[in-house]
Parts: C-alpha cells; sequence; structure tokens
C-alpha cells in the first residue's frame, strides 16, 4: 500500500483499528473486579505487546520508509502511546490502578505477602511507556503516600519504643524499601524512597532519639552499646547534619564525664589510679568509635580535643602522669612481656601528647627519674629507654637531652667504681665496701644538699675515692650528697638474730651510732649526724615506729619523733625474712606547698624560653606586629607548653625596657628589633 | 666633670652683661661649696617668684634648663635657661613663666616635656622605674590639669592594685598616649589587641569590672 502511495491510509486505518480495539480493552479491564484488575490489566498488556510486535514486523515497510519520510511515530511507540492514553489514562483506570498498586505496597508494609511478580510486571509496564508515565503515574504517589506513612509510623515508634528499638525498626524499613526497590520497582527509585525513610524516620527525629531519656547516645555510649551505636551511626550518616549531631553530644559528654574525673578530690588521692581511669576512659572511647563509628576520622579528632581539653583542667595530671610512669617503671611492669611494656609506654605517650604543659612533666618525670636510677628501683633498662626515644622523637633532643645524661652518668659511675676498686686507693678489707654514682650538676634535679656527718668508717673510703677520682679527672669538684644515697648493713640483735637492713644513708648514719651506745637521745643523734631535723625525724619514724621494720625502740612509745625521745636498738627485732629494706624512698604525689614550689620554678623557666623565643623570631623579622608575635612564639613553643598571651606580653614589656625592642614611633602595634 | 665645666665657663669670661646679670643671679641661689642651687636655694628661687616649689611650672622651668638631676640646677643649666627665656632678674623670671607655660603645652613641646618629667625623677644611677606613690604625684603635676578625669582613675587603680610596685618609661609614654587616643570614660575605642601596655590592659579590665 505504501508503494501505491497509500501510505497515509495505512497509517491512518492502523491507528484507528488499534484505538477501536483497545477501547473494547479498556472496557474489559474496567469489568475486572478487586484483585482481579491487575491479572487483566497484565494479561492484556501482554497480549498488546505481543500483537503490536507482529503489527510492526507486518508494517515494517511503512515503518522504514513511510514514517521517517512523514515524521510519524512509529508503530510499536505509536502502539505504546494509544495503549498509554487509551488504557492508562483512561478515567476509569487512571486512578483505580495508582489506588491498587499503592494498596498493594501498603499492604505489603504491613505484613501481607503479595504477588510480587505481577507487581513488577505493571510496574515494568509503566516504565515501558516512558519514564514520565512511570513518574507521574505510580512513583510520584508513591513517594508521597509512603512520606505520610512513614510519617505516621515513626510517630507511633517514637511515643513507644526506647531509642535502639527504634533505631532498629528504621533499619528495617530501610531495607525492606531497599529490597522493594530492587524486585519490582525502577532502580532509579531507590534514592528516592530511602530519602523519604530517612528523612521521616530518622531526620525529624534525630534530636528526639539522641536525647532519649534513658536509652539515648550518652546511655548507649555508657553502657558500650556498640551496636545500637553502630545502627545509629550507619542511620545518621544518610542524612545532613546527622554525624554532626552525635559528634556533638559525644563530644559533651567525653568532656563532663572526663572534667568530672580530673576534678574529683578522690581521684586526687590516688595518681596511679587517677591515670589508670583516664587510660581506660580512652580505650573504652577508641573502642566506641573504632566498632560503632567506622573509626570515623572526624570522631577521631573529637575525642582528642576532648582529652586535650579535660586533662589540662586539671593542673597536676603532668604530675600524675609522671607518677603512673614511675609506678610502672618500678613494679608495675614485672614480669610483663616486652611487647606489652610497649603497650603501656605508648599509652602513656598518648596522654603526655594531650598535656599542654610538657615541661612540668619533664620536671617531675626527671625527679622521678633520679629517685628510680639512684635507689636502682627500676625494674627494666629497656623499658627507661624506650619511653626515652619515644619523648625524644616527640620532643625533640632539648627534651630528653638532661634526662639521657642521667643514664651516660649511670654507666660511668659503674666504670668509675670498677676503675677505683681496680686502682690502689682501693684496700680490700674488712672496710665497707662504696658505689659512688656520680652525677653532673645540672643533668639531675637540684635537690637541696644537705651533707651529713658521715661515721668515720665509711668517711675514710670516702676520702680514698675522692682522691682516686680527682686524680683521674682533674679540675673537678665532688660534693656529697648523702640525701640520696643507701646502705647495707649487717646487724645482730639481741637473740642472735642476723639481717641485712637495706636503709637509707642517713639511716645508716644514726644507726652506726648505736655500735657504740646503747641509748641515744633524740638531741645526741641529731648533734653526732647534723642530719636536718626534718629528714632526721622521718628516718628514725620508719626506724623505729613502723611496725615490722622497727629495729630500732623508743622511749616513750608513740606515733610521732619528739625532741626528747630517746632511742635503744630493738633486742627483740624479728623478721622472717633475712634482708629487711626499711622506708624507702618512694615517689609521692607533692604537698600542696611543694606543688606551689615547683610551679613557681617552673613559671621562672619558662621566661627566658619565652624571650629567647621572642629575640629569634625579632632578629630575623627586624619589624612585627603584637599578634603575629604572640602567634609566632606560641608555634615555637607549643611542643613544650602554652604560654598565655598576657605572659608574652610581659615578656615582650620586659625586653622593651632592657632595650632589646622598642615600640614603632608610628604605628603603636609595630615592635622594632634593636641590635 | 660638671665642676671643671663650671670652671671653665666662668673663666671662659662672659661678654655680655646680661649673662653677668644671670650669673650672679645664679650665685644669689647657689651654694657656695657645691657651686650649685640645691633644693634649697630652689625654695628660695620659688619663693622669690611666687610660686610653690611643687609647682608644676618649677618642673617646666627646668625642663627649658634640661636639667639633668633633680632639685640642683648648674650653671650652664641655668644659663641655658634663662637665656632661652630671655630674663636675667627675678621679676622678669616670674613674669617669663606664664609664658613658659603656654610654650610648654604647646602639642609639639608637651610630649617632649613628658617624658623629661619622668626622667627628671630618675635619681639613680640605671634606675629605670618610678614607684607608684611618686608616679600618682607626678601624673596628677603634669597631667591633671589636661586630662583630670583619667588621671584620677589610674592613680586610683595603681593605689589598689597590688601587680605593680613601680612605672616605667614604656608604661609612662603608653599612659599618654592612652590619654589622647582613647574615649573616656566609655573606652569604646580601645583594643587590647593594638599592643598597650599590660599596664593599661588591666586599667582598662578593672574599670569594666568596676562600672559593670
Amino acid at each position: 500500500m505504501v508503494l501505491h502511495k497509500f501510505g497515509e491510509k495505512l497509517y491512518s486505518g492502523l491507528v484507528s483499528t488499534m484505538t477501536h480495539h483497545l477501547e473494547v480493552i479498556s472496557k474489559s479491564i474496567e469489568a475486572a473486579q478487586g484483585g482481579l484488575f491487575l491479572e487483566e490489566l497484565n494479561r492484556k498488556w501482554a497480549d498488546h505487546n505481543k500483537a503490536l510486535q507482529m503489527i510492526r514486523d507486518i508494517l515494517m515497510y511503512m515503518d522504514r520508509t513511510f514514517i521517517p519520510s512523514t515524521h510519524k511515530t512509529p508503530v510499536h511507540e505509536l502502539g505504546l502511546n494509544l495503549w498509554r492514553d487509551n488504557i492508562i489514562h483512561s478515567a476509569k483506570i487512571q486512578t483505580r490502578l495508582q489506588d491498587t498498586l499503592l494498596d498493594l505496597v501498603l499492604r505489603e508494609r504491613t505484613g501481607e505477602v503479595i504477588n510480587r511478580g505481577l507487581m513488577r510486571n505493571v510496574i515494568k509496564m509503566l516504565m515501558d511507556l516512558g519514564s514520565s508515565v512511570y513518574q507521574d503515574d505510580f512513583e510520584k504517589h508513591f513517594l508521597e503516600v509512603s512520606a505520610d506513612f512513614y510519617r505516621a509510623e515513626s510517630q507511633q515508634f517514637i511515643e513507644c519504643c526506647d531509642c535502639g528499638e527504634y533505631l532498629k525498626k528504621a533499619e528495617r524499613r530501610l531495607n525492606e524499601e531497599m529490597e522493594r526497590v530492587s524486585h519490582y520497582l525502577d532502580a532509579k527509585s531507590e534514592a528516592k524512597i530511602t530519602s523519604v525513610v530517612e528523612k521521616e524516620m530518622v531526620e525529624s527525629h534525630m534530636q528526639r532519639l539522641v536525647h532519649m531519656e534513658n536509652s539515648g547516645l550518652i546511655n548507649m555510649l555508657v553502657d558500650d552499646k556498640y551496636e545500637d551505636l553502630g545502627r545509629m551511626y550507619s542511620l545518621f550518616r544518610r542524612v545532613p547534619n546527622g554525624l554532626f549531631i552525635i559528634r556533638d553530644v559525644m563530644t559533651s559528654h567525653i568532656r563532663s564525664t572526663g572534667k568530672q574525673l580530673v576534678t574529683d578530690p578522690e581521684r586526687l588521692k590516688d595518681p596511679v589510679d587517677f591515670v589508670q581511669r583516664l587510660l581506660d576512659e580512652k580505650d573504652k572511647n577508641d573502642k566506641i568509635i573504632n566498632l560503632a563509628f567506622n573509626n570515623d576520622k572526624t570522631f577521631q579528632n573529637a575525642l582528642n580535643s576532648s582529652f586535650e581539653y579535660f586533662i589540662n583542667l586539671n593542673s597536676r595530671s603532668p604530675e600524675f602522669i609522671s607518677l603512673f610512669v614511675d609506678d610502672k617503671l618500678r613494679k608495675g611492669l614485672k614480669g610483663v612481656s616486652e611487647e606489652d611494656v610497649e603497650v603501656v609506654l605508648d599509652k602513656v605517650m598518648m596522654l603526655f601528647r594531650y598535656l599542654q604543659e610538657k615541661d612540668v612533666f619533664e620536671k617531675y618525670y626527671k625527679q622521678h627519674l633520679a629517685k628510680r636510677l639512684l635507689s636502682g628501683k627500676t625494674v627494666s633498662d629497656d623499658a627507661e629507654r624506650s619511653l626515652i626515644v619515644k619523648l625524644k622523637t616527640e620532643c625533640g633532643y632539648q627534651f630528653t637531652s638532661k634526662l639521657e645524661g642521667m643514664f651516660t652518668d649511670m654507666k660511668t659511675s659503674e666504670d668509675t667504681m670498677q676503675g677505683f676498686y681496680a686502682s690502689s686507693f682501693a684496700e680490700t678489707g674488712d672496710g665497707p665496701t662504696l658505689a659512688v654514682q656520680v652525677l653532673t650538676t645540672g643533668s639531675w634535679p637540684t635537690q637541696p644538699s644537705a651533707t651529713c656527718n658521715l661515721p668515720a668508717e665509711i668517711l675514710g673510703v670516702c676520702e680514698k675515692f675522692r682522691g682516686y677520682y680527682l686524680g683521674t679527672h682533674t679540675g673537678r669538684r665532688l660534693s656529697w650528697q648523702t640525701n640520696m644515697g643507701t646502705a647495707d648493713l649487717k646487724a645482730t640483735f639481741g637473740r642472735g638474730q642476723k639481717h641485712e637492713l637495706n636503709v637509707s644513708t642517713h639511716q645508716m648514719c644514726a644507726l652506726m651510732l648505736f655500735n657504740n651506745a646503747d641509748r641515744l637521745s633524740y638531741k645526741e643523734i641529731e648533734q653526732a649526724t647534723e642530719i636536718p631535723a626534718s629528714d632526721l625525724k622521718r628516718c628514725l619514724q620508719s626506724m623505729a615506729c613502723v611496725k615490722g621494720k622497727n629495729i630500732l625502740r623508743k622511749e616513750p612509745m608513740s606515733k610521732d619523733i619528739a625532741e626528747d625521745d630517746a632511742f635503744f636498738v630493738n633486742d627483740k627485732f624479728s623478721s622472717k625474712f633475712y634482708k629487711v629494706k626499711i622506708g624507702t624512698v618512694v615517689a609521692q604525689r607533692e604537698s600542696e606547698p611543694e606543688n606551689q614550689e615547683t610551679r613557681q620554678r617552673v613559671e621562672e623557666d619558662r621566661k627566658p624560653q619565652i624571650e629567647a623565643a621572642i629575640v629569634r623570631i625579632m632578629k630575623s623579622r627586624r619589624v612585627l606586629d603584637h599578634n603575629n608575635i604572640v602567634a609566632e612564639v606560641t608555634k615555637q613553643l607549643q611542643s613544650r607548653f602554652l604560654p598565655s598571651p598576657v605572659l608574652i606580653k610581659k615578656r615582650i614589656e620586659s625586653l622593651i625596657e632592657r632595650e632589646f625592642l622598642e615600640r614603632d614611633k608610628v604605628d603603636r602595634k609595630l615592635y622594632r628589633y634593636l641590635a | 666633670m660638671r665642676r671643671s665645666s663650671t670652671r671653665k665657663t666662668a673663666s671662659s669670661k662672659a661678654t655680655s652683661k646680661e649673662l653677668e646679670r644671670i650669673d650672679q643671679l645664679f650665685y644669689s641661689y647657689a651654694n657656695r661649696s657645691s657651686n650649685l642651687i640645691d633644693p634649697e636655694g630652689i625654695e628660695v628661687l620659688c619663693s622669690d617668684v611666687e610660686v610653690d616649689h611643687t609647682d608644676v611650672r618649677i618642673l617646666m622651668l627646668a625642663w627649658k634648663m634640661k636639667a639633668e638631676k633633680q632639685g640642683y640646677f648648674t650653671l650652664e643649666e641655668w644659663r641655658r635657661g634663662l637665656k632661652a627665656l630671655r630674663t636675667d632678674t627675678v621679676s622678669k623670671l616670674k613674669k617669663a613663666l606664664p609664658e613658659l607655660e603656654k610654650e610648654v603645652r604647646r602639642p609639639s613641646n608637651f610630649v617632649d616635656f613628658y617624658s623629661y618629667a619622668f626622667r627628671y625623677c630618675l635619681t639613680e644611677e640605671k634606675q629605670k622605674s618610678i614607684d607608684i606613690e611618686s608616679i600618682c604625684e607626678l601624673l596628677d603635676l603634669v597631667l591633671g590639669s589636661q586630662f583630670q578625669a583619667q588621671v584620677d582613675s589610674f592613680v586610683e587603680y595603681l593605689k589598689t592594685q597590688n601587680d605593680y610596685k613601680v612605672v616605667n618609661m614604656d608604661q609612662w609614654m603608653g599612659f599618654f598616649r592612652f590619654c589622647n587616643e582613647i574615649s573616656f570614660p566609655d573606652l569604646r575605642n580601645y583594643d587590647p589587641e593594638l599592643a598597650w601596655p599590660l599596664i593599661l590592659d588591666n586599667f582598662v579590665e578593672w574599670r569594666r569590672a568596676k562600672h559593670s
């Protein structure tokens, strides 16, 4: 027909025939009752498709020649359009179809099993008719109805569920919707429907969920509810600001519990426990972030900044962390494997990193290390050195040079002692054995040096050593730090019990007096030894008033030492051990006045450091404004401590007074370097 | 040092009569043994020109002479001052004082006078700062008439605080700049970022705390 120029006739005939046919079909679909409606539609659609295919094949020639030249709709597409206009958009079918589909979805949501295959076919039909048909006739309404549904449902859930339960339900709903899409909807709908669920079930209720009483985020954190937290994380991350809310609440929670921890006066009594609790808190939160929050970097940063915030709220944190290390290195790490030691030290370093006042830590660490080294109490040299290496990598060479100097001194002293005993200065005999540690002034924490009167026997060896040492090292000066030493004494008590007593040098001085006397008054001991009163009282107390260690007897019996007390050797002393350790010098938390003093020393030490930084900066910049100086000084010093702007300003003014700097005559913000 | 220079100038024979009269006037107040007008001499001079010896105009006279040591005038300083004022008698000097005050109050001179006043009070070798009590008096003396409210408030602050026992040149000059630049009493244009000496930051903070 096309060849005979009847193309137009053939085409219009096709249109009218098909339209007529479809009107009939439409009637029969309309006539289908209830559930049969979809099935009828589906069947007719399949028929129509088959017919359309055949028509297209028959009319292929028209499709190829006549249609393109006259710009008419190709046969197949024409068939679809006619189906759309006559069936889907027919007044009686259009809304009925929509309602039926949505009703089926609703029924499935409420737990009924529906014919998914049928559903898929019908939806597929809508998609085949063009994406606009699918969107306008189904998707748009589907999304609206879903939003209403989930709005209502979430409202109902939130009233009766706790947070964890709610999240579980929300997650399940979300999965269901995704599954629905994969089964019978257009894949493009997934993002749309999930965003509806996210909005209605998560976003609208975020605040309420997070702050839900007894089951909200804070309770989950407290109770380590990794699963619930993980669920919250994965749901909240889908909506804008969701993670921000979680992070915010977590941060303020960590800060407030941390603050409580570090400011609780009870906690201050036991520094080791204090630090252990900090570490536990850190572990706990690390684990949460690891297990529930996907190791999210922003969460880790929030955790770190929270710790930095509250650790520095307590000015004694640096001291306590050093005490914790001291405790671990004295006894805590005994019998612990090398790897475990490293783990503990790494944790300590992590806390150290949070400290703003690293110089305060250094000060205490030096004191504690000195005591450990001199009393020979350190468990592991390797552990000690390992920590110093860590500090060095963290803070640089300067920070640890003195600490390393202390180790060097210990090693050198060993060699010196060997040299001494190998030399002619030391005559082996019945005399006491001396072990000297030669400490470099400046490397060790300064101790008020109060030399006491040593017993004659000791004094003799000491002088020999002095002779030997100064003979090999000319131009040096030796002074005895008797307050830092220890001694081992062999003692025989009244009933013949023999013991070896490990005492401090001061205690030894006092005990040696009893070789020549049975009874000594406090005054006599004080005069003979010249040990400062406070030290002497302490060392007598630990020899006469501590049960099990009471090698001396005191009259009158009391807990404290008084000026007019008298002392005797306790003949009845007994101990099941041969070696008895009397009152050791254990590092303890400082008393309030000592603490003040250390603080003051630290403050004094900071002044020249700040000034040096200012001068360094000004020397290279010549002219710089106030704010930039403050910023640069802070940057230069922050690895050691955080100087306050006021402190920096004070040092600048002091430098102006001493004419290192001057103010610019015109621009008063500027300082000039005066060389 | 000073004495030898005095002798040198004395021996170089003053030519003009004016100079002779200035010298005569000097010796009428000078202490015979030290050849200086000492505090006693200054007191006599003050009563002759009828001003109190604590009057700011005496300090201005010292500034004009560029007197170095508080309470003393050397012959050289005396000549410098009186020649510049074109005076060689007590009555002329008395008349010249109001003019001198006007001269000092001119802004270009006043900064110099203000910093001179501080240096003039440094009596000891290597002294760089002045105790609070003296500073309060000095402030009142040199700035009191111009910036009464600021001076009163600052003096009150200085007397109540415990952080500072002395004031140095930098702080002294800072306060003058403060008086000139800062709206008072509201302090609305005070910006601590502008590197004011800390003592002024503290002063402003104290004032704000007090008035809020």
